[in-house]
C-alpha cells in the first residue's frame, strides 16, 4: 500500500492522540458521575502532576532523574540478559546436544517469575543495584532465549540445504542462514523482555531505593498518595511506550526485508 | 546440434538403489538406476506424479546418500553437497534477507571469490536471467517467475559443471510457466549447461528435453529414453511433437 505523507502522519499521530484524548475523557466522566471519585483522582488532576513532576521534585529527585535512574537499571541488566539469551536460544535451537543438555534446567526456571528471587537476590548481591541487575536480567533473558530458540529451529531446511549446494562450509551456513533467519524471532523476543525488563524495574525498586519510577509507586503506598501512584504508573507507561517504538524502529531497519509488503 | 553435443560422459550413475527404513518396514523408492549423461546435455527425469523422481535428483545432487550404488561427477565419486553442482529447487527458496544481487553472489562469495569478480559475474548472470535493473530488490518484492529466475541465476553463477532443476515451474501459474520454458531454453541455448531437469509435465519435458527419461512408479527404475532431436525452438502443436507426447503418455500410464 502506497500512501501519500500526510496521509501516513495522520495515521500516525491522530489516530493514537484520539484514541487517548477519548480514554482520558471517559475516566474523566466516570469520576465525576460516580463515587469512584473518593478513591480516584481525575485525568487532569494526574497528566497535570505528570508534567509537573518534570519540574517538581517527588521525593529527591524530578520526573527526568527518576526515568534516568531506572533506566540506568534496567538497559544494562538487559543487555546482558538479551546477549545472553540469544546466544543460549540460537545454541539450543541449533545444536541439539546443547538443547538435550541444557533445556530442563532452562524448563525449570522459566515459569519463575522474576520477583520470586527477590530474596534469593537480596542475600546473593545485596540491596544496591546488583540485586536489581539480577532480576531485570532474568526478566530479559527468559523471553529472549525462547525466542531466539524459536527461530534457530524453524530455519527453512531448503535454505540450508541451497547453502551447502552453493559450497557454504557448516560455520558459513550458520552465519549467512541460520543467524538471519532467527533476526525476526529475536527481535520479537528482544520485544517482550523489553517489556518484562521496564515492568520487573518496579518490582526491583521495592528492594530498596530511594529513586526511579518504580520508587514513586513504592513511596506512594507510603503515603497513601493515590495522586503520586498514578504518576509513576503514567511514568512506567510513557516510558516504555517509547521504549517500544525505539526498539520497533531499530527492528524496521534490520528486518527490512521482512516487513517490505509484496 | 551435433556439434553441441559433446559425447564426454560428465555424470555417471551405476547401480543407484535406494531404500528408507521407517520403523515397520522398508520401502524400496529406487530400484538399480543406471543412467550416463553427457556434457551440455538437457536431460528430462519425467514420471509419474510420487515417483522417486526428486529423491534421484537429490542423490545425484549428493544431498542424500545411496543405499547402494554410486553417483559419479567427472569421475569423482559424490558423496556430499558441493559447489560443482548446481540446485534450483521446486521452493523456489531465495534468502529473503539478501537483495537479487546477494542471492545471486552468495555462492561466490562464500566461496571466497573476491569481490569485484564475484559481482561483475553475479551482473552477467542477472542480466542473462532478463532482471536487470531488479539487483536491489527483495524476493518479497518480486513475483513468482521472477523468484525462480534469480534461483536460476543463483545456481549459474556458481558455475557448476551440472544443474539440477527440480520441477522448477511447478509453482507458477500456467502462462507464466510457458514463458520460463522459453526463458530457460534461451538462458542454456546461451550458456550451455549440463541440465538434469525434473518434471511430471509432457509438455515441458517435450519442449526441453535432448532426451527424456521416462521412470516408472515406485520403485523408480528407467522404463525407457527417448531422444528427442526435434529443432528448437519447439512448437507445441507440431505433428511430430503430439506424436511423441502421445506416445509417451501412453507409455507411462502402463507404469502406473
Amino acid at each position: 500500500m502506497i500512501k501519500n505523507k500526510t496521509g501516513r502522519i495522520f495515521e500516525i499521530i491522530f489516530y493514537p492522540l484520539v484514541s487517548i484524548l477519548i480514554f482520558l475523557i471517559i475516566w474523566d466522566v466516570g469520576v465525576k458521575n460516580s463515587e469512584l471519585s473518593v478513591v480516584m483522582p481525575g485525568p487532569w488532576e494526574v497528566v497535570s502532576k505528570f508534567i509537573q513532576s518534570f519540574a517538581v521534585p517527588i521525593g529527591k529527585y524530578t520526573m527526568v532523574y527518576h526515568i534516568l535512574y531506572s533506566l540506568m537499571r534496567v538497559v544494562p541488566a538487559y543487555i546482558v540478559g538479551s546477549l545472553a539469551g540469544i546466544i543460549l536460544g540460537i545454541l539450543m535451537g541449533w545444536y541439539p546436544v546443547i538443547n538435550r543438555i541444557l533445556r530442563p534446567l532452562y524448563e525449570l526456571i522459566r515459569p519463575i517469575p522474576p520477583i520470586a528471587w527477590i530474596p534469593i537476590s537480596i542475600v546473593w548481591f545485596g540491596i544496591g543495584e546488583g540485586s536489581k541487575w539480577f532480576l531485570i536480567f532474568l526478566a530479559a533473558f527468559v523471553p529472549i532465549t525462547l525466542n531466539a530458540y524459536a527461530g534457530a529451529t524453524t530455519v527453512d531446511e531448503t535454505l540450508i540445504k541451497c547453502s551447502k549446494m552453493l559450497g557454504a562450509s557448516d560455520g558459513q551456513v550458520f552465519k549467512t542462514v541460520v543467524l538471519p533467519y532467527s533476526v525476526p524471532h529475536i527481535f520479537t523476543g528482544l520485544q517482550v523482555g523489553l517489556s518484562t525488563s521496564w515492568a520487573t524495574v518496579v518490582a526491583a525498586e521495592m528492594i530498596r531505593s530511594t529513586e526511579g519510577v518504580g520508587w514513586i509507586i513504592i513511596s506512594s503506598m507510603d503515603t497513601n498518595n493515590v495522586v503520586q501512584s498514578l504518576v509513576g504508573i503514567m511514568g512506567i507507561g510513557v516510558v516504555g511506550f517509547i521504549l517500544a517504538i525505539v526498539m520497533r524502529k531499530i527492528e524496521e531497519v534490520l528486518c527490512r526485508w521482512n516487513r517490505i509488503e509484496t | 546440434m551435433e556439434q553441441d553435443r559433446n559425447l564426454d560422459i560428465i555424470l555417471k550413475c551405476e547401480n543407484v538403489s535406494k531404500k528408507f527404513q521407517t520403523k515397520h518396514r522398508t520401502k524400496e523408492v529406487i530400484g538399480n538406476i543406471n543412467l550416463e549423461v553427457r556434457k551440455n546435455e538437457f536431460v528430462v527425469l519425467f514420471g509419474p506424479g510420487q515417483c522417486g523422481k526428486t529423491t534421484m535428483l537429490n542423490i545425484l545432487s549428493g544431498l542424500e546418500k545411496t543405499t547402494t550404488g554410486k553417483v559419479f561427477l567427472n569421475d569423482r565419486e559424490v558423496v556430499e553437497p558441493g559447489p560443482d553442482r548446481g540446485v534450483v529447487f521446486q521452493s523456489i527458496s531465495l534468502y529473503p534477507w539478501l537483495t537479487v544481487m546477494g542471492n545471486v553472489e552468495y555462492g561466490p562469495k562464500v566461496r571466497g571469490i573476491n569481490k569485484k569478480v564475484r559481482k561483475e559475474k553475479a551482473e552477467y548472470y542477472i542480466e542473462l536471467v532478463g532482471l536487470k535493473g531488479f539487483e536491489n530488490s527483495y524476493p518479497n518484492q518480486i513475483s513468482g517467475g521472477m523468484k525462480q529466475r534469480v534461483g536460476i541465476a543463483r545456481a549459474y553463477c556458481n558455475e557448476p559443471d551440472v544443474l539440477f532443476m527440480d520441477e522448477p515451474f511447478s509453482a507458477l501459474d500456467a502462462q507464466t510457466r510457458y514463458l520460463m520454458q522459453e526463458e530457460i531454453m534461451r538462458i542454456w541455448e546461451k550458456e550451455k549447461r549440463t541440465v538434469i531437469f525434473v518434471t511430471n509435465n509432457i509438455e515441458e519435458a517435450l519442449y526441453l528435453a535432448d532426451r527424456i527419461i521416462l521412470f516408472t512408479n515406485c520403485p523408480t527404475q528407467i522404463k525407457k529414453e527417448y531422444v528427442i532431436d526435434l529443432p528448437r525452438p519447439r512448437d507445441y502443436t507440431s505433428d511430430d511433437f503430439l506424436k511423441l507426447r502421445e506416445e509417451i503418455t501412453e507409455n507411462m500410464a502402463h507404469t502406473l
